[in-house]
Parts: structure tokens; sequence; C-alpha cells
């Protein structure tokens, strides 16, 4: 009998919500010892699936029809009291964000002890034992030292692994992970991931795992559950689905997924557009006056960008990716090197010399929400780069229209604010911004990592049209080594703000020179599978 | 819902509204409804209300309807000039010190904190006796004491906001720093500052009537604090003479700050904006 049986499980959104039911006749069910995924695109209803099984639904969103049973109990039918007993014991949860799940002014050990003892009637010296315990089993090191932390103390990596030691401090027999490595660097998501696979096995528990990532699902699940519209579309063995998928919908997840199969021929040649020679950026912490270290985010960093082609740049959280690009294109001000476009050297000029050559290097952002000024419609935001280059106001409108049907819009939704389109039409328009001031090098940063895979998927390919197109030199700043692979010509892989090799994409992905290269490649989820 | 739908959708802003606009209709009005200016003696003193004298007459027999309906032009201008001139003041140093950060922040943030760690009041009343009681004084008074909260408002603002992708754009789109911060931030920064100006409204005119009932006003004009001050020796025969002007100040007050609500409501983002 299985474990958890979710039987037409109907959630019902407020009114004035987009659409009146966040999950339709949703049912699926977890059996003892499995591993459960339910894949899904944002909207797609598996976070509240999950989140109504815990019976944390937030206000407003209720259950309006079907039952979740947990071993024969309806857990939809349970007093407020018997389901916050259940919470812990029989069935724990893990989130996204473990920052925001840990309470930052209490110690490490104090929040695992708690939570023990919310439930069990044992002395605080028990339970910081079992504490102690717990985090071991987990791979922590240097335990005693870890309970006396506070969380902002430790990587994202160790707090993830702090809450999984919570979920599990009670032994419950089902852990639901909402989407536990979404923002964890791609090789702390390996482990996090080998270690969930390593306690289910060895604590025989079941786990209902919540992911976006058809990757995560070819290492994670024994049976997948694709979900869209707040409807299950597909489900069964993960082998049979991933294999021969039966609906349109899923093929074309997992076809929009990036595999880094096919590289990219090498760009031709030609002569150097920007030209960067041992960059050098460092950060002071704190204030004027304080003492702490300065910290060297990218450190003596060459590279050279032509025109026509796409290097990427490659690390994890910290690598000084982005920083490097934030220097290139003189957000930041770097401390030593050259950044040379063509003849300029543009690393020191003065804000002043530097507005009018500001044209030729444009920048697409990560974050579709914040990149766009809210209270500027499309239009505004357009023709501002334009004006700002002198450009006359009705040349540039007519060019508006002509770029945003180039990136894919309709040119009649001009007058509208940045709040009425979606987060891929958004990347778009800024996108069109960038264009609109006709940029020989354009900096893309993370510019698909907020989105989801199938609309990564055709902004990618825009982009690669793009830069065909008007044979703009790129630069594609990324952490994820499958993006990469789609669209750049040459990866330079970086780690603590220095380089650790650079090659054609090709030679980079199947003969690296480096183990961090490596490491790199053997941690993208799904490695092979898909 | 519109902005005038959402403003004007609660009963306590919509009344603040209407008695705002009446108050103003009144002040503005005021040479055209009286003959005679304020000052002019037309009878008997400490006449109570009645017919010929609405509002009775004070304790040298002027008419107290007249003043106050010239009360309420001192005390509006007083207020929304003041509130105008602070806003300016507080807008740009907060603008400037949120963008630029750093040691610009540190030392226009010192001279702002210098200005709020002195008691606002004693810091009007001196500035205004040592520049004579007048109006304009009064005015530069109320400005000196109110500008630091707006810079801080302005300041917090700008702080979060200049980090947003949507202002490294502008600058990578060679927009200069003045441009950026009056065409890109600034007007994401309005609704707080819209909201915090609404209400320094009714705190400069309570201010204003404050200085005026400690003598400090115009000598030439008369306000609703003057009228007050003019007529405390009279408050146990007379009530007339200090508790309508009492009830004009706490009226506008009111109304002002009623808007100021409506407006935080209205230009809130998370009621959907």
């Amino acid at each position: 009998m299985a474990l958890l049986a979710i039987k037409d499980l109907t959630i019902a959104l407020p009114p004035g919500a987009d659409r009146p039911l966040a999950v339709e006749e949703v049912s699926l069910e977890v059996s003892p010892k499995e591993i459960v995924c339910i894949v899904g695109e944002s909207g797609s209803g598996k976070s509240l699936t999950a989140h109504a099984v815990m019976g944390l639904l937030p206000g407003r969103v209720v259950a309006t029809a079907g039952s979740i049973l947990f071993d024969g109990a309806d857990l939809l039918r349970e007093t407020p009291e018997a389901l916050r007993k259940r919470r812990g014991r029989d069935i724990a949860m893990i989130f996204q964000d473990p920052m925001a799940a840990l309470n930052p002014v209490v110690t490490i050990g104090r929040q695992v002890t708690e939570q023990i003892r919310a439930h069990e009637n044992i002395s605080e010296a028990a339970a910081l034992k079992r504490a102690a315990e717990l985090l071991a089993e987990m791979g922590l090191k240097d335990v005693p030292a870890l309970l006396k932390a506070y969380p902002h103390q430790l990587s994202g990596g160790q707090r993830q692994r702090v809450m999984i030691a919570m979920a599990l401090s009670l032994s419950p027999r089902l852990l639901i992970a909402d989407e536990p490595t979404t923002a964890l660097d791609v090789t702390t998501q390996a482990q996090i991931l080998k270690l969930i696979r390593r306690l289910q096995a060895e604590r025989e528990m079941s786990v209902l795992f919540i992911t976006h990532d058809f990757g995560v699902v070819a290492d994670m699940a024994d049976k997948v559950v694709v979900m869209r519209h707040g409807r299950v579309v597909e489900k069964g063995a993960t082998s049979a689905v991933l294999g021969a998928p039966g609906h349109s919908y899923t093929r074309a997840l997992i076809a929009a997924v990036p595999k880094g199969d096919k590289y990219l021929p090498p760009a031709p040649e030609a002569a150097p557009l920007v030209m960067v020679k041992d960059l050098t950026k460092r950060f002071r912490r704190g204030g004027l006056f304080s003492r702490a270290p300065q910290v060297t985010a990218v450190n003596a960093v060459s590279l050279t960008l032509r025109r026509g082609e796409t290097l990427g740049i490659v690390g994890e959280s910290g690598s000084g990716k982005s920083t490097l690009a934030r220097c290139v294109i003189r957000l930041l001000d770097p401390d030593a090197g050259e950044v040379r476009l063509e003849d300029a050297d543009i690393a020191h000029m003065k804000e002043k010399s530097l507005r009018p050559l500001r044209r030729r290097i444009q920048m697409v952002f990560q974050d579709p929400f914040s990149s766009l000024n809210p209270r500027e419609t499309v239009a505004d935001i357009l023709i501002a780069g334009p004006k700002s280059f002198g450009e006359n106001v009705p040349e540039a409108k007519a060019r508006a229209a002509e770029m945003l049907r180039l990136v894919g819009l309709n040119p009649q939704t001009m007058h509208r604010f940045p709040h009425e389109f979606s987060g891929g039409q958004r990347q778009r328009i800024g996108l069109a911004r960038a264009l609109m001031v006709k940029p020989d090098v354009l900096i893309a940063d993370e510019p698909v990592s907020a989105l989801d895979v199938t609309v990564q998927a055709q902004v990618l390919k825009l982009l690669d049209e793009v830069r065909q197109q008007m044979n703009l030199a790129m630069l594609f700043i990324t952490h994820d080594m499958r993006v990469a692979a789609e669209v750049c010509h040459r990866v330079m892989v970086m780690r603590q703000g220095e380089v650790v090799e650079e090659g054609p994409t090709r030679d980079i992905f199947t003969a690296p020179a480096s183990d961090y290269t490596r490491a790199l490649l053997a941690a993208i989820p799904g490695h092979g599978a898909l | 819902m519109s902005f005038a739908a959402r403003f004007f959708s609660r009963p306590a802003t919509l009344f603040g509204f209407v008695v705002f606009a009446a108050i103003v209709t009144i002040a503005l009005a005021a040479p055209l409804l009286f003959a005679h200016g304020p000052m002019a003696i037309v009878g008997m003193p400490l006449r109570p209300p009645g017919p010929g004298l609405l509002a009775g007459s004070d304790v040298i027999g002027r008419d107290m309807a007249v003043g106050l309906a010239y009360g309420a032009r001192i005390s509006l201008l007083v207020g929304v000039a003041s509130t105008c001139c602070a806003v300016g003041i507080g807008v740009l140093l907060g603008a400037v010190a949120g963008y630029y950060g750093g040691l610009v922040d540190d030392l226009l943030m010192q001279i702002t904190e210098f200005f709020q760690i002195i008691p606002a009041f004693m810091l009007a009343m001196v500035l205004v006796a040592f520049l004579q009681p007048s109006l304009s004084s009064t005015v530069i008074g109320i400005t000196l004491i109110t500008w630091p909260q707006v810079a801080r408002v302005v300041r917090g603002q700008f702080l979060s906001l200049r980090s947003r992708e949507f202002v490294e754009a502008a600058r990578v789109l060679g927009m200069s720093d003045a441009r950026i911060i009056f065409t890109q931030v600034l007007p994401n920064a309005l609704p707080p500052i819209v909201v915090i100006s609404s209400m320094m409204v009714g705190n400069a005119i309570l201010t204003e009537s404050a200085l005026s009932f400690l003598g400090l006003g115009d000598p030439d004009l008369l306000s609703w604090g003057t009228m007050i001050g003019s007529s405390r020796v009279a408050m146990w025969v007379a009530w007339w003479t200090t508790v309508l002007p009492g009830v004009c100040i706490m009226v506008t007050v009111l109304a002002v700050n009623f808007i100021g609500d409506g407006l935080n409501d209205a230009l809130n983002p998370r009621r959907g904006c």
C-alpha cells in the first residue's frame, strides 16, 4: 500500500488570481522507500501540492476537493493539532532557501535541539548529543564548533545539511523536499542530492521531491510526475518517462533541457575587439576605516573577445565571473589591468570620456523583474539609450518597433508597462534595449537563470540569432555548464577570481585539463542520463 | 482600479479631501467675502457669536470670522511653502547621499543628524527670533527642522533602488548621473515622498500656530496661532476667541493627515498599483 496517496486533489486560489484553481484533480502515490519527483515549470502547482500535504497552504488558498491519505488517514480532514503533531514526526519538509528557513540569531545547536525537544520529552544534554550525531550523519565536519555557530557563518551547502538534519531528527517516514538544491552551486547540489539518496536508503524513508530540473529527476527519482497548469500531464517510472515520454509537453520539457552534446563550431577568425589584460578587482569589507582584509574578487584575469564569437565565463558563486563582467562594462572600476576596446583602454577612463564609448558595450541582465524600470513604458525604456546618445525621438521610436519585432514581441505592446509581461518577454525587452544602441559587444549576465526551462531555450536561441545577425561579440556569464555548452564558442572556467582553464567549448567539455572542470562536469545533474 | 478610485474609496480620505478643498476655497475667497481686512475693529470687544458677527469678536473688537478666513491663508501658505522647501532640500540631499553612498553619504548624513539631534521646536524658535518674526522667517524655520526626515526617507529609497539592474542599465546606456537620479530612480521613490509631504503640511501648520501663539508670528498678519495667543487672557470669559481658531487648526491638520493616509494606501504597490 502506498504511504502517501493523493487523490483528485483540487486547490482553489483566492478570487482575483490569474486562474481559479491552482491544482486540479491531481492524483499521485508515494510507496514506502520510494523517491517520487514532481517536475514542472513555475505556476504548475507542484509546490502547492507539496505544501498541501504538510497542511501548510498559504492563507486564502484552500484544498476544495479530493483527499491526501497518509498511511490510510486523510490529512485534509485532520485537526490542526493532529496535523501539527505529524509534522516533523511523520512527515518532514526541507525548503529551497535554507537561510530563510533558519533563525539568524539562534545557534545551530539550539535550533536543532529545539526541534527535537518540541516533540520528545528529553533533557537538553541528551538532545544536544542527538543533534551532534545527526549533524555527523549529514557528513558535516567539526560538529562541536558547528553547534555553536550562527547560520550566517555557514556555507549554503552546510546550511542545507543542517536543514536536512532538523527535518530527519525525528525519523519521519516521508520527507518532502521543495527544490532543495535550486539555490546551491552545482558541485554542492550534487553532494546534497547524493546525501538525500544515501539517507533515503539508510533510513528506508520515502521522499517526495519537487524540482524544475529534469537532470535532477534523472538522478533522483524512482517515479516521476509531470505537472503543468495545475494538472498532472504524465506520470510513471523515471526510465519510462525519460526514455519514451508519452505527452508532448514532457517531450518539450526534456528537449528544452540543454544537453551539452552539440557544440558550436569555432567562430570565424577576426581581429580582437575586446582585450582584457591582468584585470584585478578587490573589494574592501566593512566601512572605510575597518581593518577587515580586502577580498580579491578578480585576480589578474586576461581574455580576448572577437567579433561574431561568444565567450562563456563559467563558475560557481564567488568565482568573480559577474565582477569581471561588470569591470569590462565599467559598472565597477577595476583596481588594475587593462580593458581594451579596440584601441582605447577603458579600464581607468574618466566617466566623461567613457560615456560616448559606452554605446559599444551593452548588457543583458539576470533578473527580468528588476532590470526594467517599472514606471516606464516599453517604448520609453527602448528609446532611452538612443536618446542619451543623441538620436532624435521619432527615429528611435520607429526603430524600437522594429527591434521589438526582431526579439519576437508585438510592436503594438510598446505602450505597456513591464509588469504586464512574463519573465521571458521581459528578458526580450531587456535584450531589445541593449540592441537599440547598436552595440559591438553584448555582455549577458546569467540571462536565462531566472527563466523556466522551455523559455530558457527560446531566449538562448534568440541570443544566438541576434549575435549572428548583428555580428556581435558576446560575453556570456553563467553558472550552468549545460547552458554554456549550448551557446558558446569558447569557454573560460573561473574559480575564486582566477581562470582555471580556457579553450574551445568542445575541448573543455570532452577533454577538460583541470580537476576542477572535471568536477564541475561530473556534478551536472542527469549527467549522461538525458 | 484607477488611482483616483482607490484614493477616494476610503470615506476618511474623501472627508479629508472635501474639508481641505473647502478650507482652500475660503482662504482664497477671503478678500471677496469680507469688505474689510482682519485687523479692522468692527464693534464691541468679546461679543459672542450671533447674527451679524458669525464668530463673535475678539478682545479688541475685531471680527473673528474674518480673522479665521484670513488665518487660513497664513496657515496654508506656511504649510505648503515650508513643505515644498523641505521636500526640495530633503530630496536633493537624500538622493545624492543614497545614490553615491560612501563618503558623500557619510558626510551628508552627519549633517542631517546634526539637525535631528537639536530639539526641533527650540531651533525653529531661536531661528525665527534671530531673523525677526515674519512670514518668510517662519517658513525658513519650519523648513530647517523638517527637511531631515525627508532626506532620510529619500536616502533609504535610493540606497535600495540604486542597486537595481535597471539603474545599471541606464548607466550602461550612457545616461548622466543627474538624469538617472531624476528620471530613473526618483519616480520609483515617489510614493513615500508624497505621503510624508502630505503629513508634513499638517505638522508645519501646527508649528506655525505654536510659533505665532508664542508671539513669534509675523506682527502684520493674523494667523490662527496669533488669534489664540492674543485671546488667551479672555479664554475663561469668551470661549469662542480661542476654541474657534483651535478647531480650525485641528480640522485642517486632520484633513491633511486623512489625505496622507489615503495617498499612502493608494500608492502602496502591495494593493496592486
